[in-house]
């Protein structure tokens, strides 16, 4: 379905992203997504932000979603509940504007790391399409990395490249 | 009041930069104020933030100005030697050699430029740069602790080299054919905060110097290091020989 491709036919490079040492702020974070994607009009799809320790090893990704899910109040997270019928909560998101100065900025002032994307799952460079695929679908993974040798991080498969290969396969006649 | 000649050919910046210093220099601007803040700047002289930042830079890098973390730039007092063109033989740091000196590399990464890191390296601020975090120690005392950031696309296999055993300066110069032909040092003092206070071993707030250095290959600059050093019985050691002229 795929064509034979691997995922080394499809990847991007890393460098189409941004990079981050993991002990950048939030609010380091934001100003890098204002300055690569905002302020450039680059809106790479998706738009995120590639998160590293110190020896260069890739930790996980950020998403703008990540970084106002970071930002969020606490009282807007939901929390375990008593099997009862969900309550239309949209409405206290109102107080998060009134709330925004004090908590959020704090918030701000925390690590990526706490709020990051894990990088959990990757592919080999000779990996068929179809295990980027599954991995993405059952993981719900935007960007799926593409490691060497388990180790050398090499390039980023995207969803929209998985989509484009494996729709080609059931459009053909 | 002196403006930008937009006739002119000469860069926006250097214009500003020159204006600034006019200012500096025949005191109309004295020792110890602080200077407009960058949008007042932009204001004043109709010019973008990034052409403000240039030459407030320079100015910071050439010893007229002095920036203070959330407080304001200031002019500070020139103390520079005139009279002398000195040669100095280019290295990122000297310690006495006879020293049992090692390193710990504490950081090897690639991150993009933050806090004016791309006004001070002179690239886009989307641009990637290698950011090297080494400590010195000295018979395992820890000295000195080094934060370097070059350019990405200067030296992209500099992240595939030993850093712990080679210098920066020699890995650019020997593997990569890179030639420093200048460097420029400022000296300040530093105020360790609670990550460099805890790798020199010493109390957060504490003082210490503080050592910048511009590596250049001709016009352009190829590596930018922040060195900080500790109180303690080691010196550093810049050698410089008059030129003959």
């Amino acid at each position: 379905m795929s064509n034979g491709k691997a995922a080394k036919d499809v990847m991007i490079g890393i460098f189409e992203y941004p990079h981050v040492p993991y002990w950048f702020t939030i609010s380091q974070a934001i100003r890098i997504v204002k300055v690569s994607f905002i302020s450039t009009k680059k809106y790479p799809d998706p738009m995120a932000i590639l998160v590293f320790d110190e020896k260069y090893n890739l930790m996980g990704t950020l998403t703008l979603k990540d970084i106002l899910r970071g930002l969020e109040p606490r009282f807007l997270k939901p929390s375990a509940k008593a099997q009862v019928a969900e309550e239309n909560e949209s409405a206290l998101s109102l107080i998060w504007d009134t709330l925004f100065d004090k908590g959020s900025k704090e918030f701000a002032e925390r690590p990526v790391s706490e709020i990051m994307t894990p990088a959990k799952y990757f592919v080999e460079p000779t990996d068929p399409l179809t295990k980027a695929a599954y991995l993405m679908l059952h993981h719900d993974l935007i960007l799926l990395p593409v490691l060497e040798n388990k180790k050398k991080f090499v390039g980023l498969v995207r969803m929209i490249e998985v989509f484009d290969e494996i729709s080609n396969g059931i459009l053909k006649e | 009041m002196e403006l930008i000649d937009r006739e002119n050919h000469q860069k926006l910046y250097l214009q500003l930069f020159s204006i600034i210093r006019k200012k500096i220099e025949s005191g109309e601007w004295p020792v110890g104020s602080q200077i407009p803040t960058e949008e007042e700047l932009c204001h004043m002289f109709s010019v973008s933030r990034a052409t403000v930042r240039n030459a407030v830079l320079d100015l910071v890098r050439q010893g007229y100005l002095k920036r203070q973390q959330g407080k304001g730039t200031f002019i500070c007092r020139r103390m520079l030697s005139e009279g002398l063109v000195m040669t100095a033989s280019i290295r990122e740091v000297l310690f006495d050699e006879k020293l049992n000196i090692s390193t710990n590399v504490l950081a090897k990464t690639v991150m993009m430029p933050i806090d004016e890191l791309d006004v001070m390296l002179d690239i886009q601020p989307d641009k990637h740069i290698i950011y090297v975090k080494r400590l010195r120690l000295i018979d395992n005392e820890p000295v000195l602790l080094q934060e370097t950031y070059i350019p990405y696309h200067i030296c992209p296999l500099l992240l595939e080299e030993d850093v712990e055993h080679q210098s920066l300066l020699d890995i650019c110069e020997k593997k990569f054919g890179i030639k420093i032909t200048s460097v420029k040092s400022c000296i300040d003092v530093a105020v360790l905060n609670h990550n460099e206070g805890g790798l020199l071993k010493q109390a957060e707030g504490s003082c210490a110097i503080l050592l910048m250095q511009y590596f250049y290959s001709g016009e352009t600059l190829i590596l930018y290091t922040r060195s900080v050093k500790n109180q303690n019985r080691f010196q550093l050691i810049m050698e410089h020989e008059r030129k003959i002229i």
